[in-house]
C-alpha cells in the first residue's frame, strides 16, 4: 500500500518536475534568445523590465494570460482546443526518461531512445490539429509545411540515435549516460552522427534555417496565426522550452550527460546537485548555438529543405549507420576505429559540403541565360 | 459565441481571382494531379502582411506552395496628392513631395522642384546644384539600404539581424541629413532657384568621414550574404525580368539596369550638374533577384563616389538665387512639361500643367514603383510562396508613391 502510494507521489514529482522545467526553461530561454539576437543584431534587446530585462519574458507570460481567448467562427472548437493543450506533451514526456542527474530519473524505461522518438512526434500532431481547426489557408500550409518536414526529419534524426544505441549496445538512457563515463563522450566516437541529429533536431524544433512552417514573411504566422492569448502562449511556450529540451536530449546522448568535474560533491537526499549544474551548462551551449544558427544562415525553401533531408542527410546518414556497424562488428578496438572515422567524415562533410555546392551554383549561374542577350 | 463577427462578403479582387480559377478549370488547366478537380486556393497577401512592405495587398491564387495567379490591389494608401497640387501654390506644395516616396523623399523634391524650374525658367546657382546632389545621392544610399535589409529580412531571420545592421548605418545619413535640413525624412529642403539652408559649419567634414567608413560597411553586408550559398540558391535564377518585359511595362532604375539596360536618367537623359561627375551606371546582366540585390549594393559604391566629387568640386556662393529668400509666389507662364529624375526606385517624373495662375491646373506622378507593380502578376505566377516574397522584395515597392 504505502509503496503505491509512495510510487504515486514520485509520478506527481516528476511530472511537476517536467512542467516546470517546461516553463521555466521557455521563459528563459524566450529572454536570452531575444538577448542574444540583439547582440548579434547590434542592439540592446529588452533591457528594462526587471535587471537587464530579466522579467521581460514573465512580463509577456502575464500580458499573454490577460489576452481576450479569441476562437474565429470557422474554427473547429475540438480541435482548435485540443491543439494547444496536446502540444505540451512531446516536451513534457520526453523529460521522463531523461536522467537530470545521478538519481534523478524518473523510469528507467528500457525502450528509452525510441521513446524519445515516439513522443517528440507529438509536436506534430499538436500543430497539424491546430493548424487544420484554425480554418485558415495560412495556418494550413503552415501546418503541412511543418508536418511534411518533421516526417522528413524524424529519419536522419533516427539514423543518429541508432547510431548511439550500437555503440552503447542499450536503448536505456542512463546506460547511454553511464558509457561516456571518463570523459568517452560519444560525440567525441561520432562527431558526425552529432551534426545529423544537430540539423535533424532543428527541423524538429521548426527554427532558422529550417523554420518554414511559421516563417512571418511567408505565412504571417504558420500554423498558430488565428491563436491568440494563452493558447498561442502554449504554442509559444512549447517552442522555446523545445530548444532546452532538445539541447538536454542531445547532452544526453552525445555529451555525457550529468557527468562532469566534482560529480557527487554537493548532494541532497541522494541527489547529486553538481551534475544537475553540469547538464545545465552543457544544454545551455547547445542552445546557444540553436540561437546563433538562426540569426546566421538564411532560411531554406520548402523544396530545398526537402531535398537536403532525402537526397543528402538521409543517404550519409545510411552509409554512416553501415559503416558504423561494420567497425563495432568487425574491427578489434572499434573505438578507435569509430574515432578515426567520425572525426574524417566530419571533416569531410564540414569540408567539403559547402564548396560543392558552391561550385554547382557558380556552374548553374554560368548556364543561366543572359537576359541582356 | 461569436456571432457578431460575420465572415464578410468576397470583395471585387477575390471574386475576380475565383472566376479566374473557374475559366482555367473550364478551359481544363486546372492541375489534376491527385485526380482532384479543384485544389487552388484564393489567398489574401496583405495588406497586412509581414512581407509586403506597406499596405500592398495581393490576392494570390496558390496551387500548394505554388503562386499560380496574382492581382495586386492597390490604393490603401491614397491621399490624393495630384488633387491637392490643384489648389496649393507652386511654392506650398513641395512638402508633399516628401510623403509621396518617403524613404527617398528629397529626390520626389527634386523632380517636382525641376520640372516647376523648368517651366519657370529658372536657373539655380551652382553651389546649390552641388548640395542637391549631394543630399539626392545620400538619401539613395538610404533607399538602397532600407531596400536590401527589408529584402535580406524577407528571406530569413539572418535578414532580422541584417536589417539593423543596415537601419544602424542609415542612421548615419539620417543624422547628415537632419543636421543639414531640420527634418530626417520630411525634408521640406529644395526650393526654386535652390535650396533652403547653406550647409551647416563642419557638415563637409562629416560628410567626408561618412563617405570614408561607409564602404567598410558595404563589405560587411558583402561579407554577411554575397557567398552565402543558401541566399545565392534563394536568389539566383529567381524572378526574371527580360528585357522584353523592362520595354513593355516601363521598368525603370535598378530594376531594369539588373536587366543589363543602361538606363540611368543621370546619364541618358542628364540634368543638374550630373553630367560633369564622373561615376558609372550599375548594370547586371542576369535579371534576376540576386542581380536586382548586387546593382543596389554597387549603386551605394557609386553614390559615394559621387558625394566625394561634388565635395570636392563645391564652389562658393549663394545656394538660391535672386534674394536671400526664394520666391514663394511664382506664377510660370501657359504651358506643360514633364521632367524625370533618377530616384532610387527608377523614374519620378512629374508633369506640370500650367495655366498662368498661382496654383498648378494638372499634375501628374510617373512612379517608377506603379510601373514595377504591374510587372507583379507575371513576375511572381509559377513561383512557390517562398520566392514569391523573395521577388516582392527585390522589386523594392514603396506604397507610398504607388497610391499617392
Amino acid at each position: 500500500m504505502i509503496d503505491i502510494l509512495l510510487g504515486i507521489l514520485r509520478a506527481v514529482l516528476f511530472v511537476v518536475i517536467a512542467y516546470v522545467v517546461v516553463f521555466v526553461a521557455a521563459l528563459v530561454n524566450i529572454y536570452f534568445e531575444r538577448r542574444a539576437m540583439a547582440f548579434i543584431g547590434d542592439r540592446l534587446g529588452p533591457n528594462r523590465t526587471g535587471p537587464q530585462g530579466v522579467l521581460q519574458s514573465v512580463a509577456d507570460a502575464f500580458k499573454m494570460m490577460g489576452k481576450e481567448d479569441f476562437r474565429p467562427l470557422a474554427a473547429d472548437p475540438v480541435l482548435f482546443t485540443l491543439a494547444p493543450v496536446t502540444v505540451m506533451i512531446g516536451a513534457v514526456a520526453i523529460q521522463l526518461v531523461l536522467p537530470y542527474t545521478d538519481g534523478l530519473l524518473a523510469t528507467d524505461l528500457n525502450v528509452g531512445i525510441i521513446f524519445l522518438v515516439a513522443i517528440s512526434s507529438f509536436t506534430t500532431l499538436a500543430i497539424l490539429m491546430g493548424g487544420w481547426a484554425s480554418r485558415n489557408k495560412y495556418s494550413l500550409v503552415g501546418a503541412l509545411r511543418a508536418a511534411a518536414q518533421m516526417i522528413s526529419y524524424e529519419i536522419p534524426m533516427l539514423l543518429a540515435l541508432l547510431i548511439v544505441a550500437m555503440i552503447v549496445g542499450s536503448l536505456r538512457l542512463d546506460h547511454v549516460v553511464a558509457f561516456q563515463a571518463h570523459y568517452e563522450w560519444i560525440g567525441f566516437y561520432a562527431p558526425f552522427t552529432f551534426l545529423m541529429f544537430y540539423i535533424a533536431s532543428i527541423a524538429e524544433l521548426n527554427r532558422g534555417p529550417f523554420d518554414l512552417p511559421e516563417s512571418e514573411t511567408e505565412l504571417v504566422a504558420g500554423y498558430s496565426t488565428e491563436y491568440s492569448g494563452m493558447r498561442f502562449g502554449m504554442f509559444f511556450l512549447n517552442e522555446y522550452a523545445g530548444l532546452t529540451i532538445m539541447s538536454m536530449v542531445a547532452v544526453t546522448l552525445f555529451f555525457g550527460g550529468w557527468m562532469g568535474p566534482w560529480n557527487g560533491a554537493v548532494s541532497l537526499w541522494g541527489v547529486d546537485l553538481v551534475g544537475v549544474f553540469w547538464f545545465v551548462l552543457k544544454s545551455y551551449v547547445l542552445v546557444f548555438l540553436l540561437v546563433w544558427v538562426r540569426f546566421s544562415i538564411p532560411r531554406l525553401q520548402a523544396d530545398q529543405l526537402m531535398g537536403f533531408a532525402w537526397k543528402i542527410l538521409i543517404p550519409l546518414g545510411l552509409a554512416n549507420t553501415l559503416a558504423t556497424a561494420a567497425i563495432i562488428l568487425w574491427v578489434p578496438s572499434w573505438k578507435w576505429g569509430l574515432l578515426v572515422f567520425g572525426w574524417v567524415s566530419f571533416f569531410a562533410f564540414v569540408g567539403l559540403f559547402d564548396p560543392l555546392l558552391k561550385r554547382r551554383l557558380r556552374r548553374e549561374r554560368e548556364r543561366q541565360p543572359v537576359v541582356s542577350a | 459565441m461569436y456571432d457578431h463577427f460575420e465572415t464578410p462578403e468576397p470583395d471585387e479582387a477575390v471574386k475576380l481571382a475565383l472566376r479566374r480559377i473557374e475559366e482555367s478549370t473550364a478551359r481544363g488547366e486546372g492541375s489534376d494531379v491527385a485526380g482532384l478537380e479543384f485544389n487552388e486556393v484564393v489567398v489574401n497577401m496583405g495588406p497586412q502582411h509581414p512581407s509586403t512592405h506597406g499596405v500592398l495587398r495581393l490576392v494570390v491564387t496558390l496551387d500548394g506552395e505554388l503562386v499560380k495567379d496574382v492581382i495586386p490591389v492597390i490604393g490603401y494608401l491614397h491621399r490624393c496628392k495630384e488633387k491637392i497640387a490643384e489648389r496649393r501654390t507652386y511654392f506650398q506644395y513641395i512638402p508633399i513631395l516628401d510623403r509621396t516616396e518617403y524613404v527617398a523623399g528629397i529626390n520626389c523634391e527634386w523632380a517636382y522642384v525641376l520640372a516647376v524650374e523648368k517651366l519657370a525658367g529658372i536657373r539655380p546657382t551652382r553651389r546649390a546644384e552641388f548640395i542637391r546632389v549631394i543630399t539626392a545621392e545620400l538619401m539613395r544610399i538610404a533607399s538602397h539600404l532600407v531596400a536590401v535589409g527589408t529584402f535580406t529580412a524577407d528571406l530569413s531571420p539572418l535578414g532580422t539581424a541584417m536589417v539593423f545592421y543596415m537601419f544602424r548605418d542609415r542612421e548615419d545619413v539620417l543624422d547628415l541629413m537632419e543636421e543639414l535640413t531640420g527634418a530626417r525624412m520630411m525634408f521640406n529642403y529644395f526650393r526654386f532657384g535652390g535650396v533652403r539652408y547653406d550647409l551647416p559649419d563642419g557638415w563637409v567634414e562629416k560628410c567626408r568621414d561618412f563617405v570614408r567608413t561607409f564602404p567598410a560597411k558595404i563589405r560587411e553586408y558583402e561579407a554577411l550574404v554575397d557567398d552565402n550559398a543558401i541566399f545565392l540558391q534563394r536568389t539566383q535564377g529567381k524572378g526574371v525580368i527580360t528585357q522584353q518585359d523592362v520595354v513593355d511595362y516601363g521598368i525603370t532604375g535598378p530594376n531594369a539596369r539588373a536587366s543589363g539596360i543602361p538606363l540611368d536618367l543621370r546619364r541618358t537623359r542628364p540634368y543638374s550638374v550630373y553630367p560633369e561627375l564622373d561615376f558609372d551606371v550599375c548594370v547586371e546582366h542576369h535579371g534576376d533577384v540576386f542581380d536586382r540585390y548586387r546593382v543596389r549594393i554597387r549603386e551605394m559604391r557609386e553614390s559615394l563616389k559621387i558625394i566625394e566629387q561634388c565635395l570636392d568640386m563645391l564652389p562658393r556662393g549663394p545656394v538660391q538665387v535672386g534674394s536671400l529668400r526664394a520666391p514663394y509666389v511664382i506664377t510660370p507662364p501657359p504651358g506643360s512639361c514633364y521632367v524625370g529624375q533618377e530616384n532610387p526606385r527608377g523614374e519620378f517624373g512629374t508633369y506640370i500643367e500650367s495655366d498662368g495662375s498661382r496654383y498648378p491646373y494638372r499634375l501628374k506622378y510617373r512612379d517608377p514603383c506603379f510601373c514595377n507593380l504591374q510587372l507583379f502578376p507575371k513576375l511572381l505566377s509559377g513561383n512557390k510562396i517562398a520566392d514569391a516574397v523573395a521577388i516582392s522584395g527585390s522589386i523594392d515597392l514603396v506604397l507610398g508613391g504607388i497610391d499617392r
